[in-house]
């Protein structure tokens, strides 16, 4: 999808010029979040904005690549931070294979999920996907001898943890954030990965015209099953890193409102663009932020910011930039 | 996208000039850290959401405490500051906003939080670093061993002895007892505190209906309350949600048949909604400031809050700002600073008065043994004045016979 006619490209042969600008596409991205720390008020906001950053890029690939406005992606954000601090509380997994067991456990919920609502369109998919992930809330609400109920999931602190033989202090926020920041990176380079396979243009291909993918030959329906699946995997990594950064889960994160924030921040930083996700997460976080510690009325601003956006600025942040760079094209 | 060749652009001078600064921007907030003296107190709690108005009490008695200290001279010489932040009632929020007051603004100690699952998760933020954490929510959930750590104290009342208070004064062996509750801790706790008082006092349930947190519409759950026609009915819920319940319960002539009776009975609430609506409720109570006539303690603490505050009086939910906070500076005083072990003694040795009568936390679950009182709703012709709400009932003494025993929390004894 990216065809830029730069002397790199040119130079080598296609496979490999385009591999050497995939990668720049990451790396420029881990760039950016590697200074972030010392670039905003706080350490504990920097975190959430890598968080947000992975949840909405994985929402990204659903509601931006695949063009599927869901409604539930709390759901899977929720699912990943429940299982990885209930398989460390109440299971005493380590902390890694916590993580892991939850993506898995997540992306099965996304497929049961994405089974039912796949099959529906336009505003019945976010319907269906919104009543869905109401479920999962409730679900949570009752079972709480395992969530927690109410006062939400508590009691699996991970204040030291064991990198390849060194003990790292996870309490310290420094190293908090360069370790979440390596899964971010992970989630960054799988997600580039997606988008740059045949399988990429395939989703892409849907968003435009879903008649002529079909007639093309592609399986639409499997396509937006698997699309549904990887973007629920991606948004469970979020939660992950959530629980492992506050050491609770509350139940919040499964409410409709978390999703509608999804929704929100994917539009403030720019669907359809590869570092939008992170744009978007960073400039609702900081706004909510800032402008919180001036006025308890800072709903007004956020809201009035957000209707200046949809009116004026529908790529989003990071979207309108590249196009006034000129860089529309290459999308990065 | 950069052009090959661009690197070459940063100069040796560039970059090592970008090096210092990036050194000196690192070293800065300790170089701040080595000349500041201020001893600062986290205070997180919900400014915006249903609670709001609670929450605002809450911050001006907390600046009043800290204001007091100041005006004597501060503790050891060093000023306290109170560094509010909104959780937005929201526990991701408020664990954010509180690791933020740790790690970035270096606070000493955190006060606040209102509502259950909010105290909890900052509880967990705060222990795991080893951050002193008084809250100053009624929660029962933090005094049992599983969030129980020695950094968490817990200044308000709990579920279980404001209900057995309200209970005593309330019910009577063989009355029917019907129950509206708030579906989430609070109204769950509270449910569970009236029934283990119900089953001791001999009154027996006729039902239970729960509502969702933050209901506006409370006519479905009306008749079906009358229908089983109880003596008393016993709405557990909190902030808007108690006005608006009983507003509608009123508007259905509940009244007529039964004795309504809230856990909490709100200052803010029964200003919201008026006297007539609020007439004979009897709920149980931290503080009120009709207690001045009873106390000098409570008289004190009303004339320098009206003195801060243009006239005002304190409400109970503030109160609890005022004593969390208050009892704290006092343990800072009493162990000379800010090391924290010492103030965590100082704090299970405190024998503290700021608001009502004699007050200290118990060793084992640092839940602060204190008095609870039970008020009445006045009638609008016997009120003396606007400020005139409520009767006091009772002012039960603290002991520690109204607690759940410490084995029963899971401490070792």
């Amino acid at each position: 999808m990216t065809h830029p006619s730069s002397g790199e490209a040119l130079a080598k042969p296609a496979p490999g010029g385009l591999g050497r600008l995939l990668d720049h596409r990451v790396l420029l991205s881990i760039a950016v979040l590697a200074i972030l720390p010392w670039l905003l008020p706080s350490k504990a906001l920097a975190v959430n904005v890598l968080i947000y950053g992975v949840v909405v890029m994985g929402y990204n690939l659903l509601f931006g690549y695949t063009g599927l406005l869901s409604f539930g992606q709390a759901a899977f954000f929720g699912a990943g931070a429940y299982f990885t601090g209930i398989a460390i509380g109440r299971y005493g997994v380590p902390w890694f294979a916590a993580v892991a067991i939850a993506v898995f456990l997540s992306t099965c919920l996304a497929a049961v999920i994405g089974i039912i609502s796949t099959r529906t369109r336009g505003i019945y998919f976010s319907m269906v996907t919104l009543a869905l992930a109401q479920l999962v809330y409730y679900v949570a609400l009752q079972a709480s001898s395992f969530t927690g109920g109410e006062n939400g999931l508590r009691g699996f602190t991970v204040d030291r943890i064991n990198l390849f033989g060194l003990q790292v202090n996870f309490l310290d926020p420094v190293n908090k954030y360069y370790v979440l920041m390596a899964f971010a990176a992970l989630a960054m380079w799988f997600q580039s990965r997606i988008l740059n396979s045949p399988f990429g243009a395939v989703i892409e291909a849907i968003r435009e015209n879903e008649q002529r993918a079909r007639a093309c030959g592609y399986d639409v329906e499997r396509s937006k099953l698997v699309v549904f699946m990887l973007s629920g995997a991606t948004s469970s990594l979020g939660g992950c890193m959530l629980a492992l950064h506050l050491s609770i889960v509350p139940l919040d994160i499964l409410h409709y409102q978390t999703s509608g924030m999804i929704v929100m921040m994917v539009l403030l930083g720019g669907a359809r663009s590869f570092f939008g996700p992170f744009v978007g997460a960073a400039s609702f976080l900081i706004l909510e932020d800032v402008i919180s510690l001036w006025t308890p009325h800072w709903q007004i601003f956020v809201g009035a910011i957000f209707v200046l956006f949809v009116l004026f600025l529908p790529k989003g942040i990071w979207g309108t930039l590249l196009d006034t760079l000129g860089i529309g094209k290459a999308r990065r | 996208m950069s052009k090959s060749g661009s690197t070459s652009k940063i100069t040796r001078r560039t970059a090592l000039a970008g090096l210092s600064a990036g050194a000196a921007l690192l070293a800065m907030p300790r170089i701040g850290r080595a000349a500041d003296e201020t001893i600062r107190i986290g205070f997180p709690t919900p400014l915006t959401g249903p609670f709001a108005a609670e929450a605002r009490d809450q911050v001006k008695c907390a600046e009043l405490a800290v204001k007091l200290v100041n005006d004597k001279g501060g503790i050891g010489g060093r000023k306290v500051e109170l560094l509010v932040r909104d959780d937005k009632l929201n526990a991701g929020e408020a664990a954010t906003r509180t690791l933020e007051l740790i790690e970035k603004d270096k606070v000493h100690a955190v006060v606040g939080a209102l509502s259950s699952a909010v105290q909890l998760a900052v509880n967990e933020v705060t222990r795991a670093r080893g951050v002193i954490y008084v809250s100053i929510s009624q929660s029962d959930t933090i005094n049992e061993a599983k969030d129980f750590s020695k950094y968490t104290f817990h200044e308000a009342l709990n579920p279980h002895m404001t209900t057995a208070a309200v209970a005593r004064q309330t019910l009577k062996k063989g009355m029917k007892v019907a129950h509206l509750v708030a579906d989430y801790a609070y109204g769950h706790e509270m449910l569970r505190g009236f029934k283990r008082a119900q089953a001791a006092i001999g009154a027996d349930n006729v039902g239970e209906i729960l509502h969702p947190f933050g209901a506006a519409d409370y006519s479905t759950f009306m008749p079906r309350l009358m229908s089983l026609r109880p003596d008393v009915l016993c709405i557990s819920n909190f902030g808007r949600d108690q006005a608006n319940a009983i507003k509608q319960a009123v508007d259905f002539g509940v009244k007529q048949q039964m004795k309504i009776v809230v856990p909490v009975i709100l200052h803010n609430q029964r200003l919201a909604v008026g006297p007539d609506v609020f007439e004979g409720v009897v709920g149980g109570a931290n503080y009120y400031w009709g207690l001045e006539s009873q106390s000098k303690s409570a008289a004190a603490f009303n004339a320098a809050f009206k003195a801060a505050n243009g006239g005002a009086i304190p409400t109970d939910y503030g109160a609890y700002g005022y004593s969390g906070v208050g009892s704290l500076l006092a343990a800072m005083q009493t162990a000379g600073g800010t090391d924290t072990d010492k103030v965590v003694d100082a704090l299970e040795k405190l024998q503290y008065d700021l608001t009502k009568g004699p007050q200290h936390y118990r060793k084992c679950d640092h839940q602060s043994v204190q008095s609870v009182l039970v008020l009445e709703s006045k009638k609008k012709s016997a009120m003396a004045g606007d400020n005139d709400l409520f009767a006091i009932l009772a002012n039960d003494t603290g002991s520690d016979d109204m607690l759940r025993s410490c084995s029963e929390l899971g401490h070792a004894t």
